[in-house]
């Protein structure tokens, strides 16, 4: 017994709302064909029921418009006048724009519709659900709508109510679209955190139109930048001066050739004494020594001194380049905007 | 030893002569110097050492090859002692086959003879050497300093005393001067000769020399 009550438990936390769903379409789909079989009272009564369904699941809000219409056109058939414009009304305030197909509904339930909508002022806003933007470049879009003319301020806010920035402030006729470039009112991308998108009555009345909200979530996203160009090295730069190689090579190819000729005697015929000659000849040789270093000192390049000046100034360029694409990147921060539902505003927050 | 040199000359020389590739050319040289020989002897009743000194003039021809050479070379003069009352000629030649494994090392055999010449009589070396020079440029082509060594393989004299370690050096530089067809060289030499036996002793001898070499490497 407790496991066949587990069992419909699981059932139901599975399946139900799926279920609840299925039922509200079928009493939406039965109430549709009894409306059309001139069955008001069994449509009327199918659509309330679908409708009440509809109330604690969530269903889609297309669905909701299409029983709103047909509960209104029932309504209106039964000569339940007052039923048929709270429908209506309620439709307008569902979405603003929705406009009953006159080919299926006859003209006096259109035109009470029409009678409805511009008596009821109702606003809505549509944002798509995910959007990325490069701040300043690129724009997140909304869409605000209104049954009939409006005049309206959107505004975005932090979830504690800071303001960020206003958007627009103007009439709204029929639609208008607001977008927004990122940034706050400071001129800084807005930082990662929790928005309100609102639109408000510029006049608020009691039957005016209820402001609406959407929440979005902001997140930046670290902009790509460009890598340093390589620096300069030893290849490609040619060397701008001589080696000092040579020159010690020379030096030293003198010194030691005139210190062999010096020390010949000592080596080849040790204990006897040898003539001054020796000292003149590794004099001569020493001097060629440094004739030779002075020959081979290192001098200036002037030719390569020359390509190196320009292959320098072309990487400066470059490097300036990727600063400034870089500073560029930074300061256009990407930011992945992600939009929730839209709901109705306090009235405390309008 | 002397086979030994021998074979050694023909082993430079056979490949330097079997491979030349094109014309071999010829190479002179020019020498001026001056000679000083000292002569030291243990025998009983020698004066001390014997000191000689004076002008030389010689010349060496090189036939080169790919890398090889083969020369001989002559060298001619008159010493005299301090007070002029000694006097010999001095007469040196020398047969040579030469090569260069490396652009900067020298190798050469080949006999040497040394003589001093009296009216009476004439006191001769022969001996076979091994030379080894070493080549260093100080300013690429136009000057370079070179130190060379040898020593006898072989020797004879043709004295009542045999003939010991014979050896020497030299060391130089050579300069090329821009544009001329000769370079010019400075080189301080010395070889010293041991003699074994009765007169056991030394022959010592230094010369400074300039030269002037035509062609060849």
């Amino acid at each position: 017994m407790p496991r066949a009550t587990a069992v419909l438990a699981i059932s139901l936390l599975c399946c139900g709302v799926p279920v609840l769903r299925g039922q509200s379409g079928d009493l939406l789909k039965r109430g549709v064909q009894a409306y059309q079989a001139l069955e008001y009272d069994a449509a009327a009564a199918l659509l309330e029921q679908s409708l009440g369904r509809d109330s604690t699941t969530g269903v889609a809000d297309s669905l909701r418009a299409k029983a709103l219409t047909y509960l209104a056109a029932t309504e209106l058939f039964r000569g339940q006048r007052d039923s048929a414009v709270g429908a209506f009304r309620q439709l307008v305030l569902l979405n603003p724009r929705y406009r009953p197909d006159e080919l299926i509904f006859p003209p006096q339930v259109t035109n009470l519709f029409q009678e409805v909508r511009r008596a009821t002022r109702a606003i809505a806003v549509a944002v798509p659900p995910v959007t990325q933007l490069r701040t300043r470049l690129e724009r997140f879009t909304a869409r605000v709508l209104a049954s009939s003319l409006a005049d309206v301020a959107v505004t975005l806010a932090q979830e504690d109510g800071t303001p960020v920035r206003e958007l627009y402030k103007g009439p709204v006729a029929d639609s208008v679209v607001v977008t927004w470039d990122g940034l706050t009112a400071a001129g800084a991308p807005a930082d990662n955190g929790r928005y309100v998108l609102r639109v408000t009555p510029r006049t608020l009345t009691a039957d005016g139109p209820r402001a609406r909200q959407v929440l979005l979530e902001v997140k930046q996203e670290p902009p790509d930048t460009l890598a340093w160009p390589p620096p300069l090295t030893t290849p490609p730069l040619l060397p701008e001066q001589t080696s000092s190689g040579p020159a010690f090579r020379s030096l030293a190819a003198g010194l030691v050739a005139g210190a062999a000729a010096v020390a010949l005697p000592s080596i080849i015929s040790q204990g006897k004494d040898a003539t001054g000659a020796r000292f003149a000849v590794g004099a001569a040789v020493g001097v060629a020594g440094f004739v030779g270093f002075f020959a081979h000192k290192p001098r200036p390049l002037v030719a390569n001194v020359r390509a190196n000046a320009s292959q320098r100034d072309a990487w400066k360029k470059k490097l300036d380049a990727v600063k400034a694409e870089n500073a560029t990147r930074l300061r256009t921060v990407r930011l992945v905007v992600r939009a929730g539902p839209e709901t109705i505003a306090e009235r405390g927050s309008e | 030893m002397k086979t030994v040199a021998l074979i050694g000359m023909l082993a430079l020389a056979a490949p330097a002569i079997a491979g030349s590739q094109g014309r071999p050319s010829l190479a002179f040289r020019g020498d001026a110097g001056f000679v000083w020989v000292r002569s030291d002897s243990a025998a009983v009743g020698a004066a001390g050492a014997a000191r000689l000194r004076g002008p030389v003039l010689g010349g060496e021809g090189r036939v080169v090859f790919n890398g090889f050479a083969v020369g001989v070379g002559l060298l001619s003069g008159t010493l005299q002692n301090g007070d002029q009352t000694v006097k010999r000629d001095l007469i040196e030649g020398r047969l040579l086959v030469a090569a260069r494994p490396v652009p900067w090392l020298e190798m050469s055999v080949g006999p040497f003879v040394r003589a001093y010449v009296t009216d009476s009589s004439s006191g001769r070396w022969v001996f076979w050497q091994a030379r080894a020079r070493v080549d260093a440029p100080i300013v690429t082509a136009s000057l370079t300093s070179y130190v060379e060594l040898w020593r006898a393989l072989s020797s004879q004299v043709n004295l009542a005393a045999g003939a010991g370690r014979v050896q020497g050096g030299e060391a130089g530089v050579v300069y090329q001067p821009p544009q001329r067809p000769f370079r010019l060289r400075l080189a301080y030499r010395v070889d010293d000769a041991a003699v074994r036996g009765a007169g056991s002793g030394s022959q010592t001898l230094e010369a400074i020399s300039v030269a002037i070499i035509v062609g060849g490497w």
